[in-house]
C-alpha cells in the first residue's frame, strides 16, 4: 500500500470546512403544485357528517367521530371525519365524493413531529396550519361521481290534469327507479330526519337489487302506510338529503311509491308474515286516521285485540277526506288500510265517542286507549259577514269531493289561505271548471303548503294574490254570489325577530265578487267528546295534547298522538306517533318485561 | 283626571280589572286548556299593572317615544262574547280588542291635553297599550293565522 492510499481517506475531511452543496431543509423551498393533493381541509360548518368520505375510502383511513359542537343540528349527524395519515394515500376520492363540498386538500405535504399520534386528526376541528390554505386539490365545478340531477317524474300535463281527478303523478318505470336508486349514497342522514325513522338506504338498495318484497318488509317495520306516504309524504328526508346540496335530492318518496306499486295487495300477508297472537288485552283507538291505524297495526302485531272507533263512514281521516284523489287515489290508501284491517283490527264506523259511546265506557272496557282524533274543525276568519251562505269551508269542499258530492263552488272562486288545504281546495275548484284566485296574506315563500303543491296549483291555472288580507265579506247583488273586501299588505320586520309580518295598508283596499269564497286558513281540534273532568286531568295547550314519553298522558290508560298532539300535523308524524304510542302501551301493559335503566326511571 | 298620578291610578285600576276579568273567565271556562290560557292572560295583565306601579313610584320609565308596530289585525275582526265556552281564537280576539280600546282611549286623552308632562304620560300609556296589543296580535298571527 502506497502512502497516498494510506492518507487519501483523510482528504475527505477538507470538505468538512467547505460550503455544503445540499440545503438543510430543501422541501420547505419546494411548495406543492397549486392543485396538489396534500393534507386535508374540512369546512366543518359546511360538513354534515354524512360519512360518505368514510364509506368510499379504500384504505379505511377515515373514521367518523362525534363532535359536540355539531350535535343536534337538523340534517347533520354530528360526526366529522378523522383522518389517519398512517393509512391515507391521498387519492382524493373522499374529496371527489363529498356531497356537501366541504372536503378539500391543501397543497401542504410536510408534517414533522415526534409524536406519531398527531397524524390521526379531525380536519376542520383540530387546529392545523393548512386549514385556511387557498391552494391544493378541489373537485372541479360540475364534476360529480354520481348524477346530480334526479330522474324526472312523468306527470299529467296541467291542461289534462284539471280535466279529471286522475292521479297527476304517473310513477317511475323500473328502469327509471333503478337509475334514481343508483344515485343514493347510502349515508342515512334521511333516517334520522324521517319522523318514522324509515330505513331509506336499505329499501332503496332493494330497488337496485330488484327485491321489492324485501323493500316492502323494510318499510312496514316503521310505517304501515307506505303506499300513502309514497305519494303525499312531506318528505323531510329529501330536505336533508346530502345529494341535494350540490344537486337534486334523491326522490325518496317516489322510490317508496315504486316499491309498493310493484307488490300486489294479495301478496302482502305472505311477504310481511305478521304474527298475530292473543295477549288477552283489549285496546281502544279513537280515530281511524294515519295515527290511529298506525297504532292499531303495531298493537295488533303484539297480539292485542284492537277496536278502532271512527265517526265517519270510512277510514283514513284527513288522508281520505282532506287529500283529493289526484294526489292520493282511494285505491292506494285502501291498499294500506285493508292490510291493517286484514290483521283483525276491528273498525266501528259511524261511531262518535262522547255521543254514541262515552269516553268513560272506553276507560272501563279497555286496557288502554289511544286517542288520535286529528284537527277537524275549520278555523273561522272572524271577519264581518263571514256567515254568508256562499262562504264555504275548505275542509268541507274537500270532504264533499271525497264523498262523491259536488261542492258547488261555482265558476269564479276565491280561496283564502296558503296551506295544503287551500291549495287542494283551489285545485279541486279548477277541476269543477272554476276560475280560481288564491288570496294569501304573506308571500309565496311563507306558504305552509308543499312547494310542489303550490307549483302545481299555479300550473293548473290558479292565480295567487300574495300579501292580500281579507277584512270583510259583503253580500253581493246576486244572492248566488258574494263579495270580499281585502286590503294589500306590506311585509314588516318584527323588531322581536322571526319572520316578517304582514301589515294591512288601509289605503289600498279592493272589493271583488265571486260565486263562492272558500276559507282555508287552518283547522283546530274538537275535544268536546271528553268530559270537563277528563279534560282537566289532561295537559292541553292551544287545543293540543302535550303528552309525555311514549305519548302517555296524565291519565293512566290514555295515550295520544297525531295532529291533535304534535305541532307538525303531517301524516308521517302521526304514523310515528301511533307507532310510538304502541310501544308505550306495550310497556304500560307489561312493565315487568322491561327494565328501568335510565336515570329518569323511564322504561327501556 | 287632571294629574299624572290620577291618570296612572286609573291605568293601574284598568289593568287590575283586566286581570280580574281573565281570572274570572278562567274560573268558568269549559273548553280544554282554556283555564291555563286565560290565567296566563291574567298574569300578563298583572305584569302590566306592576310595571305601571313601578312607573308611579318613579322606578321605571314608560315606553320611550318610538313607533310600535301596528299589525291592525284586531281592527277588522268581529266582537266576541266572552263566555264560558270561549275558544283560543276568541280569547285572543277579546284580548286584542281590549288592548286596542285602551290604546285608543289614552291616545284620545293625549290629544285633549296641552303639551306637557301629562300629555307625555298619556302618550306613554298609549304606547304601552300598543305594545300589549302587538303582543296579542303576534300571538294571533302565529297561532291562529298559521295557514293564512
Amino acid at each position: 500500500m502506497s502512502l497516498k492510499d494510506l492518507l487519501s481517506p483523510f482528504y475527505v475531511w477538507q470538505r468538512a470546512f467547505e460550503k455544503p452543496y445540499t440545503s438543510i431543509r430543501p422541501i420547505q423551498e419546494r411548495p406543492g403544485a397549486a392543485a396538489y393533493r396534500g393534507f386535508h381541509i374540512n369546512i366543518s360548518e359546511q360538513c354534515i357528517g354524512c360519512g360518505t368520505c368514510h364509506a368510499i375510502c379504500q384504505n379505511d383511513a377515515i373514521d367518523m367521530v362525534r363532535v359536540e359542537t355539531f350535535e343536534g343540528r337538523n340534517g347533520d349527524s354530528g360526526l366529522r371525519p378523522r383522518f389517519d395519515y398512517g393509512r391515507c394515500c391521498w387519492c382524493a376520492l373522499c374529496v371527489d365524493m363529498c356531497p356537501a363540498g366541504s372536503l378539500r386538500m391543501s397543497n401542504e405535504y410536510t408534517w414533522i413531529t415526534s409524536d406519531p399520534t398527531e397524524y390521526h386528526f379531525t380536519a376542520g376541528v383540530e387546529h392545523t396550519t393548512w386549514q385556511e390554505n387557498p391552494l391544493g386539490y378541489r373537485r372541479a365545478d360540475g364534476y360529480h361521481l354520481y348524477p346530480p340531477k334526479r330522474i324526472e317524474m312523468d306527470m299529467l300535463a296541467a291542461d289534462k290534469s284539471v280535466q279529471s281527478f286522475d292521479e297527476v303523478v304517473t310513477g317511475y318505470s323500473e328502469e327509471q327507479a333503478k337509475l334514481e336508486a343508483d344515485r343514493c349514497i347510502e349515508c342515512g342522514i334521511c333516517v334520522a330526519t324521517c319522523p318514522a325513522h324509515m330505513d331509506v338506504p336499505d329499501y332503496i338498495r332493494s330497488i337496485r337489487d330488484g327485491n321489492y318484497e324485501q323493500g316492502l318488509q323494510l318499510m312496514y317495520r316503521t310505517n304501515p302506510f307506505p303506499a300513502t306516504c309514497g305519494r303525499i309524504c312531506t318528505r323531510r328526508c329529501e330536505s336533508v338529503c346530502p345529494v341535494g346540496i350540490q344537486g337534486e335530492p334523491i326522490a325518496i318518496r317516489w322510490l317508496k311509491r315504486f316499491i309498493v306499486d310493484q307488490v300486489a295487495p294479495q301478496d302482502y300477508a305472505r311477504i310481511l308474515a305478521d304474527p298475530i297472537g292473543d295477549s288477552g288485552r283489549r285496546i281502544a283507538v279513537i280515530g281511524a286516521g294515519p295515527g290511529g291505524l298506525s297504532a292499531a297495526y303495531y298493537l295488533r302485531k303484539q297480539g292485542h285485540a284492537v277496536t278502532v272507533f271512527e265517526a265517519q263512514e270510512t277510514a283514513g281521516g284527513m288522508l281520505r277526506y282532506g287529500v283529493p284523489s289526484y294526489r292520493l287515489p282511494d285505491a292506494d290508501l285502501d291498499k294500506d288500510i285493508n292490510y291493517i284491517v286484514s290483521l283483525g283490527v276491528d273498525i266501528r264506523y259511524n261511531t262518535r265517542i262522547g255521543k254514541d259511546i262515552g269516553f268513560d265506557t272506553l276507560l272501563q272496557d279497555f286496557d288502554a286507549v289511544f286517542l288520535s282524533t286529528g284537527l277537524s274543525v275549520p278555523s273561522s276568519m272572524r271577519i264581518h259577514g263571514e256567515d254568508h251562505p256562499r262562504v264555504l269551508s275548505g275542509l268541507q269542499v274537500l270532504a264533499d269531493v271525497a264523498s262523491g258530492r259536488d261542492p258547488g263552488v261555482g265558476r269564479k272562486v276565491a280561496i283564502i289561505g296558503g296551506g295544503n288545504v287551500a291549495m287542494d281546495a283551489a285545485r279541486v275548484a279548477r277541476r269543477f271548471g272554476a276560475d280560481v284566485t288564491i288570496l294569501y296574506r304573506r308571500r309565496i315563500a311563507d306558504m305552509p303548503a308543499d312547494a310542489e303543491e303550490i307549483h302545481e296549483a299555479q300550473e293548473e291555472g290558479c292565480h295567487i294574490v300574495t300579501r292580500s288580507i281579507p277584512v270583510e265579506i259583503i253580500a253581493a247583488d246576486n244572492p248566488q254570489q258574494v263579495s270580499i273586501k281585502w286590503g294589500e299588505a306590506e311585509m314588516v320586520q318584527d323588531p322581536k325577530g322571526g319572520r316578517p309580518r304582514p301589515v294591512l295598508q288601509e289605503d289600498r283596499m279592493h272589493v271583488e265578487t265571486y260565486d263562492s269564497i272558500v276559507s282555508a286558513i287552518g283547522q283546530g281540534s274538537d275535544l268536546d267528546f271528553l268530559t270537563k273532568e277528563v279534560q282537566e286531568q289532561l295537559a292541553i295547550e292551544w287545543g293540543k295534547f302535550t303528552p309525555g314519553e311514549y305519548q302517555h298522558t296524565q291519565l293512566q290508560k290514555v295515550f295520544v298522538g297525531g295532529d291533535v298532539a304534535n305541532r307538525v300535523a303531517d301524516a308521517i308524524s302521526a304514523i310515528e306517533d301511533g307507532h310510538h304510542a304502541a310501544r308505550g302501551i306495550e310497556r304500560f301493559l307489561n312493565p315487568d318485561a322491561y327494565t328501568t335503566t335510565d336515570e329518569k326511571g323511564e322504561l327501556t | 283626571m287632571n294629574s299624572v298620578d290620577e291618570i296612572l291610578d286609573y291605568a293601574i285600576d284598568q289593568e287590575q280589572q283586566a286581570a280580574d276579568f281573565y281570572a274570572d273567565l278562567a274560573g268558568r271556562a269549559e273548553k280544554a286548556g282554556m283555564k291555563e290560557i286565560l290565567l296566563d292572560f291574567s298574569a300578563e295583565e298583572e305584569r302590566h299593572k306592576e310595571r305601571l306601579l313601578a312607573v308611579k313610584a318613579g322606578g321605571y320609565e314608560l315606553t320611550p317615544e318610538q313607533e310600535v308596530l301596528d299589525l291592525k289585525i284586531s281592527d277588522y275582526l268581529v266582537e266576541i262574547d266572552a263566555n264560558e265556552n270561549i275558544s283560543y281564537q276568541d280569547a285572543l280576539i277579546v284580548a286584542m280588542k281590549r288592548e286596542r280600546a285602551a290604546f285608543q282611549l289614552y291616545s284620545d286623552m293625549a290629544e285633549q291635553v296641552p303639551e306637557g308632562h301629562l300629555k307625555e304620560v298619556l302618550d306613554g300609556l298609549a304606547r304601552e297599550e300598543a305594545k300589549h296589543k302587538l303582543f296579542f296580535e303576534s300571538e294571533y298571527d302565529e297561532r291562529v293565522l298559521q295557514d293564512n
